[in-house]
């Protein structure tokens, strides 16, 4: 019985998840509903559909949605363009997202066999092998569909592709452990240490988080924390002092980076897309003291002793001990 | 030293930060290189008329002359009579029979658009490629232009060409366009430095001697023969005679000159001047010097194009190590000539007629490729330290000229690649990147040894060409094989056919068509009828242009033979020909195939909505592009969205049809015959062709509306609703790669464009050498990299004045981009950004 998986996009020559250049899917689904979230799409793990109201070319002048929509009125038009979907009428069938053909419905989630997704996966092959890279799971959650994730990172282990989860580590132990083996990096977030505070934004404690972070740490894993850095919520010194005590506490620094991402206003489109607000629609802030502050952050956390960076790259100039890893890649 | 692992004055891994940098003017470490840049980029394009004077003058005087003996003696009178300079801070001396960055004229090669221009559309009235002459001037140029009306090459070009030449040439409705050659000169070659060097004029002038006293008169072409030594000696001894005006104009700058230190440098341009007027070059300074002459007084004999300087790292070589190993110079100023030698470059300028430019922008002559790096013939990397230091001064100097071309093989130091790429990424241009093992077998496929093919070096934009063996006439022309596709499926009429058509009272209006009715759209019953009619119109069209292009190279021999040029050939002084007669010793003639993702996109729409899928019928899909698309919303939008297969989506569907396109038309031009007893060669690419070509173009059913661009180079199709490639730079890789390259042993060419952020840290650098690497496994010839963000592209369009130095990969060529056209400008920013996110 083949898996299958809903997968809201398949990247290729993603350069910033994980090493090299890779192979991204984003699986559809997750637990947490973190308000600064990039990708809206993800949030269910059912197929929708995205609208992009700027390429439709009219219902006057086409009309190819509302002649196979079953539930009439659930597209909504202004001066004949698209403008939203009723999506409490809509059964997210997908018809009108097959006939649409200007791109302006699109179909947020694929159901894909293990064998579809390798498919695209092996075409890079060779740049992954060139560039130290591989593929990457990512999301939405990658472990809301357990079964096909597995099968998917066994598989490529065993064609001997590099692979990487990023993860949200939401989950029970039982399950991330039966990825363990065949991960070869896990990225995950360290998005708040106030378990209150992380359920304020996020949904959930971060209880469970923590604890599964530890417990890759102590089997050694390589592992990649990340700080996504949101104005107003996670930005205090306080914080960002709590969550080098637990690297270098419970997780022993075995990190092999702490990546800080400084909030960008990404997803807007996409939370439209969705007939969604945007959550951060109001947030306003000072840019420029803003990337300073990360800044001290990045140093702070380097003074305690912490591998850290700005971003996900590398400064050029700054990292002869990667350049010697790389030059003993012998490309 | 040469022990030592090569490298250049500066670490192997020296970052020169990420995409083109507003504002800079001083990127080299050498304050003269940056002050003589800055005097080059502050000058005004001017038209010099002083060789249009010299050469009217010999041309009046000895109406009794053979067409060699004409060129020599025109070519003598200039270089005797030219008025001659130097310029402050120069340690190279010589320019173009013109003050530099004024443009000379040839009026032997066509006379009747610049007496047009003059007179209707002035120079300095352009939108772009502008250039500025006095009313005197003006005057005397019209004067001395009337002499040259019917004499010219172009002239008896159109005197001699066919009906069914003329109707798909730049005379008509231009399926193809062979104007270069049909109004200019040639060039497209590699003159043999290594010997010059080494040699010297002297040397040269005894090859010659001997070979005319051994000539006998029983010889059954010893006239021509004769008079073809005699011609080149009249040449070479001119030559001579120019160099040694330089070094006593040196000498007198230096005796006049307070300056000590100025002095000595003035002194010793002197005495190099001395040297090599006659000797060979006895140092790096010398060999410099005598490189520059040999190359601007070709330029001089005639106005070819695309003069490139070969491997340069390896002729060169030898002066800078023996200059190292005598302590006669230093790393730092060997290296400080190189840039003055690159700036130098920049220097001659080129009047090019409307339509040329119009397709072709820039007042550089365009094409001077450098090539760095590659193999010897036994195979292994001869990287050394000229190549590391012509990248520096490269990236020092981010001048139009030369095109620096790296050639890569598995064995490539990982320092060269790393040297490559951070030039790349500084975002102007330069270099480009070649692929030894499909060039080789490219040369191997036109008939050349594996020793002697692993000797090529790049020529013009993408050209693979043998240094100092082989007139190529690449660049012969370009064929619009987009327009071939719409004849092939509207029975041979133009898709956009009209009483408004200047050619409509000899065509429709005469129930005939453009092109051979080799089938329609509304009858193909399958894509293989498709398939058949493209080859059958492709057929006749190829037929057109390489008999056009026979004709054009047999003028360019009888009206403008080259005699000086061909002291340069192997071949030529040995047999007594000329490179026109065929006296190289490889001669082939190079036509490009431009929109070929075009191409692909129509063939890839109509199998899948007419054949596969039956959505549609091939009438209804004719209607809509007679239609100008205009009523065909639906479709429109289906055949520019993700629906439809595209061409560089690793996507088989339409890359088959893509491999067909590309293996059809190399089909049909390699193995044709040309005059100089060589062949065909196809190219793939449209440099930026793309842009003039689709203006002249009807709608097409890749979903492009007409007078749209048609595809870029080996590029996938972006039209204005969309850009149809969506899966990244590996797919576009993958796509590209699945027609064998060395089939187009004329070159193919891939334009890559990144914005800064997506090359950024050391794993940008590092992902970017992994992704060159692999695209050159994968078999892909040639690529070369813009690093630009569409917003620095958009203010350079608003605030030119602020972008002048702001270079830019235009398809093949580089250019600056405040000098394109506002329709390519347009394009450039339309071209799929690509994202790495």
């Amino acid at each position: 019985m083949p898996e299958y998986g809903i997968i809201f996009n398949i990247q290729r020559y993603t350069i910033h998840d994980g090493p090299g250049i890779r192979t991204e899917l984003f699986f559809k689904g997750c637990p947490l509903q973190c308000r600064w979230c990039g990708n809206p799409e993800s949030h269910k793990v059912v197929q929708q559909p995205g609208i992009y109201p700027i390429k439709c070319i009219g219902e006057d002048k086409c009309g190819c949605c509302t002649d196979v929509c079953e539930q009439s009125g659930s597209l909504i038009f202004h001066d004949h363009k698209l403008l939203a979907i009723d999506r409490q009428r809509c059964t997210n069938c997908m018809k009108c997202a097959e006939v649409c053909p200007a791109d302006a419905i699109k179909l947020w989630g694929r159901r894909v066999s293990v064998e579809e997704a390798m498919e695209t996966v092996r075409k890079d092959v060779s740049y992954y092998n060139s560039s130290g890279g591989g593929v990457t799971c990512s999301g939405g959650e990658p472990l809301t569909q357990l079964p096909f994730l597995q099968e998917l990172l066994k598989t490529c282990r065993q064609e001997g592709i590099h692979t990487c989860v990023e993860t949200t580590l939401c989950a029970d132990w039982n399950s991330i452990e039966k990825i363990v083996s065949d991960t070869d990096l896990f990225i995950t977030d360290l998005k708040h240490m106030d378990a209150a505070v992380h359920k304020q934004y996020t949904g959930l404690s971060n209880d469970r988080i923590l604890d599964n972070m530890q417990r890759l740490a102590e089997l050694e894993k390589p592992l990649i924390v990340r700080i996504p850095v949101i104005p107003g919520v996670n930005d205090t010194k306080e914080n960002m002092e709590k969550s080098a005590d637990f690297i270098l506490g419970k997780l022993k620094n075995q990190v092999e980076e702490l990546q800080l991402l400084e909030f960008m206003r990404l997803g807007e489109e996409k939370y439209k897309s969705l007939d969604l607000t945007y959550p951060m629609e109001g947030l306003e802030f000072d840019r420029d003291a803003f990337t300073l502050k990360i800044k001290d952050f990045a140093e702070y956390f380097q003074s305690r002793g912490i591998s850290c960076k700005i971003g996900t790259t590398t400064k050029e100039g700054k990292g002869n001990d990667k350049e010697q890893a790389y030059r003993h890649r012998g490309i | 030293m040469t022990k030592n692992k090569p490298i250049g004055t500066e670490a192997f891994d020296k970052h020169y930060g990420i995409g083109y940098k507003v504002g800079h003017d001083g990127f080299s470490p050498y304050s003269r290189v940056n002050k003589l840049r800055k005097v080059f980029l502050n000058k005004r394009f001017n038209i010099d008329i002083q060789r249009a004077r010299l050469i009217t003058q010999t041309y009046k005087e000895h109406p009794e002359l053979s067409a060699k003996l004409k060129t020599a003696y025109a070519l003598r009178n200039i270089l005797e009579h030219v008025e001659i300079d130097l310029y402050e801070d120069e340690l190279l001396a010589g320019e173009l029979a013109a003050p530099a960055k004024a443009a000379p004229i040839y009026p032997e090669f066509s006379a009747a658009w610049i007496i047009d221009e003059l007179k209707n559309h002035p120079f300095d009235q352009r939108a772009h490629d502008k250039f500025y002459i006095t009313e005197k001037d003006k005057e005397e140029l019209l004067e001395l232009l009337e002499f040259w009306q019917g004499r010219t090459v172009a002239d008896a070009v159109e005197a001699e060409f066919t009906e069914d030449q003329r109707k798909g040439s730049e005379m008509g409705k231009k399926v193809y366009m062979t104007n270069l050659y049909h109004f200019g000169g040639v060039g497209h070659f590699v003159m043999d430095y290594e010997k010059l060097l080494r040699l010297g004029y002297q040397g040269l002038i005894a090859e010659a001697e001997q070979y005319s006293a051994a000539l006998e008169e029983s010889d059954s072409e010893y006239t021509q023969k004769k008079e073809f030594y005699e011609a080149m000696l009249i040449e070479l001894r001119a030559a001579c005679t120019y160099i040694n005006r330089y070094a006593a104009l040196a000498k007198e700058r230096s005796s006049q000159e307070e300056n000590p230190v100025r002095k000595a440098e003035l002194e010793q341009i002197a005495e190099n001047c001395r040297q090599v007027a006659g000797g060979p070059a006895k140092t790096m300074w010398q060999a410099l010097q005598l490189w520059h002459f040999a190359t601007t007084i070709t330029l001089i004999e005639s106005n070819g194009h695309s003069v490139s300087y070969g491997r340069m790292d390896q002729w060169l070589f030898p002066y800078y190590k023996s200059d190292m190993e005598r302590h006669v110079i230093t790393k730092e100023f060997a290296q400080e000539l190189l840039e003055c030698a690159y700036v130098k470059m920049g220097n001659p300028s080129k009047l090019k007629d409307r339509m040329t430019v119009e397709v072709r922008n820039g007042r550089g002559w365009g094409g001077e490729s450098l090539t760095i790096g590659g193999v010897d013939e036994a195979g292994n990397d001869v990287t050394n330290d000229l190549t590391f230091m012509l990248l520096e001064a490269s990236v020092h100097t981010r001048m139009m000229n030369p095109w620096v071309c790296v050639r890569m093989h598995e064995n490539t130091p990982y320092e060269l690649r790393v040297k490559t790429v951070e030039c790349i990424r500084a975002g102007y241009g330069h270099p480009k990147i070649f692929n030894d093992e499909v060039a080789v077998k490219a040369m191997q496929r036109k008939g050349m040894g594996l020793a002697q093919a692993r000797n090529y070096a790049v020529v013009g934009c993408v050209e693979p060409d043998l240094p100092g063996q082989e007139y190529g006439y690449h660049d012969a022309a370009y064929i619009n094989i987009a327009k071939v596709m719409e004849l092939a499926l509207n029975g041979g009429q133009c898709i956009d056919c009209s009483q408004y058509c200047p050619r409509y009272q000899e065509c429709a209006g005469a129930g005939r068509t453009l092109g051979p009715d080799t089938g329609s759209l509304k009858k193909f019953q399958d894509i293989g009828e498709v398939l058949e009619s493209f080859e059958r119109q492709m057929k006749f069209w190829t037929d057109q242009m390489c008999s056009g292009l026979n004709l054009i190279d047999k003028v360019q021999k009888e009206r403008k033979p080259l005699p000086y040029a061909s002291a340069f050939f192997d071949g030529c002084i040995e047999k007594g020909k000329d490179l026109g007669e065929g006296g190289a010793n490889y001669n082939f003639t190079g036509p490009q195939a431009s929109g070929i993702g075009t191409c692909a996109d129509i063939l890839s729409t109509i199998k899948q909505l007419v054949f596969d899928e039956k959505r549609y019928t091939g009438e209804e899909l004719l209607e809509a592009v007679k239609d100008n698309w205009e009523g065909h919303d639906v479709l429109y939008a289906l055949v520019n969205s993700s629906k439809v297969h595209h061409y560089g989506n690793d996507d088989d569907y339409a890359d088959d049809l893509f491999k067909e396109v590309f293996e059809c038309y190399c089909r049909n031009i390699t193995g044709r015959k040309n005059p100089r007893g060589g062949e065909f060669c196809p190219g793939v690419y449209t440099v930026n062709a793309n842009v003039g070509l689709g203006l002249g173009l009807g709608a097409s059913l890749d979903g492009r509306k007409a007078g749209e661009p048609i595809s870029d180079n080996m590029g996938p199709v972006h039209t204005h609703a969309a850009s149809h490639d969506i899966s990244g730079p590996t797919a576009i890789a993958n796509s590209v790669t699945k027609a064998d390259h060395s089939l187009a042993t004329n070159g193919t060419l891939l334009n890559w464009k990144f914005p800064p952020e997506c090359v950024a840290g050391l794993e940008g650098r590092e992902n970017l050498v992994g992704f060159i690497g692999t695209y050159l496994e994968k078999g892909g010839m040639h690529c070369q990299f813009n690093i630009m963000s569409n917003e620095m592209m958009k203010a350079a369009m608003e605030t030119p004045e602020d972008y002048k130095d702001m270079l830019v990969r235009v398809a093949g060529y580089s250019a600056y981009f405040v000098e394109l056209g506002k329709p390519l400008q347009m394009d450039l920013i339309r071209r799929t950004e690509l994202a790495f996110s």
